[in-house]
């Protein structure tokens, strides 16, 4: 079976994985423990989103042309899951899109650095931290980063995978295409890490806009390498259960748990790389983003290091919980759940800070947003120190993640329908069968 | 039956070589007495190093002020050599571990001399801090174990100590690594040897027979090893960047240095193995083995490592601006127009520019040309770590204390001296060790010779074989 056939009945489940996402987004519009904060949650939870999975059809782009510029030959079985979810950038384009219409309509405060007057000398909400990074961090920049770069990413993904498609019908001993799909992968490496980079530091780390830390754009880089992990793996269970992919063996699963325990590895050094160093020098401009992060959502905080470190690391230490699917299964989903909470852990505190405390901004100093949180908790009818959608994801958080994951997935699937799962006349084809570990 | 090889891939073992012919061709330069251009090149080595070893001796002797240290640059020759040679060391782990999870059959014609490489390369850069300390005799100190001084402990704080626990660590791993990999070639050497010869390689060798339950302990214990030196080949520079990073000095404390530094190390190291064996395989006669194919690879990861360090370069240098913190704009202001703007210049158009060639395939494929960059890059990563210690120490925070650094003669020497070091033990290690693995080539020939594989495949039935 090397037709993939999107079912009625999957279509179904996932339309209304849709629905609800919606009708929980539309809800988060509504229902705001913050007033008074242009719909933060709403707007934030958007946000979260749509850079975790315009993040993962990215990187599994990035990834797939690295594996290709390395002559990697095992994965190519597999490589039409990845052609899919690469072109869900063009999705992610649009949503991010909306985001870039409420910067120009001031729809939403996320961003602290599009007040009016915030870098204007004399004006009161004027920041002069944030006036020094006004040449970086104003709209025009972020919606020429956002369409350009994502644009271009999205090129190069229609690129490779049209090249891929024709090889299925016109490969020849020559291979031709696959010469022509090495040259576009190469070419993508370089303007892929570059401008990742700085679509990140627009995106989510300039929330928090007087705080930067250099390694932030590897941290989130790696984050969602190892969320398109855990999506590829869970994909290829579910697809080869469905009865395609058959060749598609434990080995490859294997080689996908490696890449899985070596990049929670990895994420889990560049974690502790960023706190330790900000810790240990102990300078206060720093040491305010961890500093808020564990006074008020310590459960966000440690829950990233359980989710995406301690699990992952013990269960896949072994051998054989490489190969075994219910194994693979669980730590899939802990560690896909688990990133998606690692960029709300990024995103959240900062947008409190900018719904709450503009005010004090002007002498450059921060608002911890204790404050705020405080504030909000007392309003409400109990004061607990938790504030669904902010500290902990609340239900409709849920929801919208399972919205927009239905979505991302009902993108694959059409993707997928469009062409056979098994790349014909790649040069690889047989290696990868015959792959063994 | 051997697994399928796709059709695109190039033989990595050439000229049609047999199993004998493997063991004959790597052997026999330990068997022959040294060319006239091995014996020249050993007696250069040691009058350097015979130099150097006068150049420390000068410095324990009169003490540390005949280098051109100071009061604002405690910190300047000395440390950047530390740096550079433990940089470069990291090359053979990434062979020999990385590439080995990874199943990269290229490594095996340049494992073992990367390895020892490696090793050599440890051993001169754990000189450095050694002479440093100025009172070498104390070197005892910094072992943490009860004693009758106070008691006096080291500093478990400073990642100063967490530097002499990795390296010894990193040393320790990579020593047995490459000894696990020699112990079934010392078997070949010893069953080819005759008399006082034979004695020896049977000592080394283990009492290897071959059986197959040695090379199932052999490869279990080659994974284990591997898996071991993978965090390593991470922690060791992770913690020589925390030397600088858990500082507060602008431009040395910033959160990108673990991985730009790991990522650096690879780079430069990668960029020795090149200079190093574009030159062995020549000498010894060994293209067969180490192709134009393996060059090109070795190519690819320093263009892959040269940019992701150009990535961090210009990450560092934007983020600075965009901190809004004065200090720190100021150190890469001084960094790139201060006094020392050469070294930046220098870095720059080493590391980051001139990798870019090796985009192109025909360079990629060209020896000469690989051979000077590989020296180009070597010195681009020395500037790296000069630029990252002097430039930012002659400017620190008070304007009075201002300064300026220039080596002095004795350091010149030392550095010098840790390159004799370095090639009179390679030179040796080519004399007395098969200086390619020839049992993980032999391992390799199925899949990747000449006869079997590519072009030139004389056999019909293997010709790519994935058809």
């Amino acid at each position: 079976m090397n037709q993939f056939t999107f079912e009625g009945k999957q279509r179904t489940v996932l339309l209304g994985g849709m629905v609800l996402g919606l009708v929980c987004l539309v809800l988060t519009f509504f229902i705001d423990p913050l007033e008074g904060s242009h719909h933060a949650r709403f707007w934030s939870n958007l946000l979260h989103n749509t850079v975790f999975f315009t993040g993962i059809a990215f990187i599994s782009l990035f990834v797939m042309c690295a594996f290709t510029t390395a002559y990697a030959g095992w994965f190519v079985g597999m490589k039409r899951l990845w052609e899919a979810m690469s072109l869900f950038l063009i999705v992610g384009l649009v949503l991010l899109l909306i985001i870039v219409a409420g910067l120009w309509g001031h729809l939403h405060h996320l961003y602290h650095w599009n007040v009016e007057g915030v870098s204007t000398l004399g004006h009161e909400n004027y920041d002069r931290i944030i006036a020094g990074k006004s040449g970086f961090l104003n709209k025009y920049w972020y919606t020429f980063g956002t369409i350009i770069f994502v644009g271009v990413w999205y090129m190069f993904a229609r690129k490779i995978r049209s090249l891929s498609l024709q090889e299925d019908t016109s490969g020849t001993d020559a291979y031709t295409h696959f010469k022509k799909i090495k040259f576009w992968s190469a070419f993508l490496l370089p303007i892929g890490a570059f401008t990742s980079a700085a679509m990140i530091w627009q995106w989510v780390m300039s929330i928090d806009a007087h705080w930067y830390s250099t390694m932030y754009a590897w941290y989130s880089s790696a984050s969602w390498f190892v969320s398109a992990t855990a999506f590829t793996i869970l994909m290829l269970i579910y697809l080869k259960g469905k009865g395609y992919y058959q060749n598609i063996s434990d080995e490859h699963l294997h080689d996908f748990g490696k890449f899985l325990f070596a990049f929670s590895v990895f994420w889990t050094y560049l974690w502790f790389s960023q706190y330790m160093l900000i810790w240990y020098s102990n300078n206060g401009e720093e040491t305010i983003y961890f500093r808020q992060r564990l006074d008020s959502y310590p459960v966000l905080f440690y829950g990233n290091l359980v989710m995406n470190f301690v699990l992952p690391f013990l269960i896949l230490m072994r051998n054989s919980t490489k190969r075994k699917h219910g194994t693979l299964i669980l730590v899939s989903l802990l560690t896909f759940f688990g990133h998606w909470w690692d960029f709300f852990y990024m995103i959240k505190p900062g947008v409190v800070i900018n719904a709450g405390g503009h005010a004090d901004h002007g002498a450059g100093d921060h608002s911890d947003g204790h404050e705020v949180l405080g504030a909000a908790a007392d309003h409400g009818e109990h004061a607990s120190s938790f504030m669904a959608g902010y500290t902990l994801p609340g239900l409709l958080e849920l929801g919208i993640f399972i919205g927009f994951l239905s979505l991302f997935i009902y993108f694959v699937f059409m993707k997928l329908k469009e062409a056979s799962l098994v790349p014909e006349n790649d040069p690889y084809m047989k290696e990868s069968v015959h792959h063994h570990v | 039956m051997s697994a399928p090889v796709a059709p695109v891939r190039l033989p990595l073992v050439e000229g049609g070589k047999s199993y004998h012919d493997i063991t004959e061709d790597i052997v026999s330069p330990t068997e022959n007495a040294p060319g006239t251009a091995w014996v020249i090149a050993f007696l250069i080595s040691v009058v350097t190093l015979g130099f150097g070893l006068f150049c420390i001796f000068w410095t324990i002797y009169m003490g540390i002020g005949t280098w051109g240290s100071n009061r604002t640059i405690g910190w300047a020759w000395d440390i950047t050599n530390f740096v550079w040679w433990i940089g470069i060391g990291h090359a053979g782990t990434l062979i020999s571990a990385i590439l080995l999870l990874f199943r990269q059959k290229w490594r095996t014609g340049v494992n073992r001399a990367a390895e020892a490489m490696t090793i050599f390369a440890v051993m001169c850069a754990g000189l450095f801090p050694l002479i440093h300390m100025g009172r070498i005799w104390l070197a005892n100190f910094i072992f943490p174990y009860p004693n009758t001084r106070g008691p006096l402990w080291v500093n478990f704080n400073s990642p100063l100590l967490w530097d002499v626990f990795a390296i010894s660590t990193y040393f320790t791993v990579s020593l047995l690594f490459w000894y696990t990999g020699l112990v079934p070639d010392f078997a070949t050497v010893r069953d080819r040897a005759k008399g006082i010869r034979k004695r020896i390689y049977a000592f080394l060798a283990f009492g290897w027979t071959g059986k197959a339950k040695h090379w199932q302990r052999w490869e279990s214990l080659s994974l284990v090893l591997a898996g071991i030196a993978t965090p390593l080949v991470l922690s060791v520079h992770t913690i020589v960047s925390f030397d600088f990073a858990t500082s507060v000095i602008p431009g040395w404390h910033t959160t990108i240095f673990p991985p730009y530094f790991v990522a650096g190390a690879i780079f430069s190291g990668f960029a020795m193995v090149l200079t190093l064996m574009i030159i062995t395989r020549k000498v010894l006669n060994l293209q067969e083995y180490i192709t134009v194919e393996h060059i090109e690879s070795m190519n690819k990861v320093i263009v892959a490592t040269g940019s992701i360090v150009g990535v961090a370069y210009l990450t560092e240098l934007f983020v600075s601006w965009y901190s809004g913190y004065v200090y720190e704009q100021f150190a890469f202001y001084n960094r790139a127009a201060g006094i020392y703007w050469w070294s930046y210049f220098g870095m720059m158009l080493c590391n980051v520019i001139s990798p870019q060639f090796f985009w192109i395939k025909k360079l990629r494929r060209n020896i000469t040309f690989t051979f000077f960059m590989s020296i180009f890059i070597n010195i681009g990563m020395w500037f790296e770590r000069f630029v990252i210690i002097a430039t930012t120490l002659a400017r620190d925070y008070l304007p009075s204390s201002w300064s300026y650094y220039m080596p002095t003669w004795v350091e010149v020497g030392i550095f010098v001296g840790t390159m004799g070091l370095f090639f009179t033990l390679y030179l040796i290690f080519t004399r007395v060790a098969p200086v390619v693995a020839i049992a993980e080539v032999k391992s390799i020939l199925k899949t990747a010779g000449d006869q079997y594989i590519g072009e030139k495949a004389n056999d019909g039935d293997h010709k790519n074989s994935a058809h």
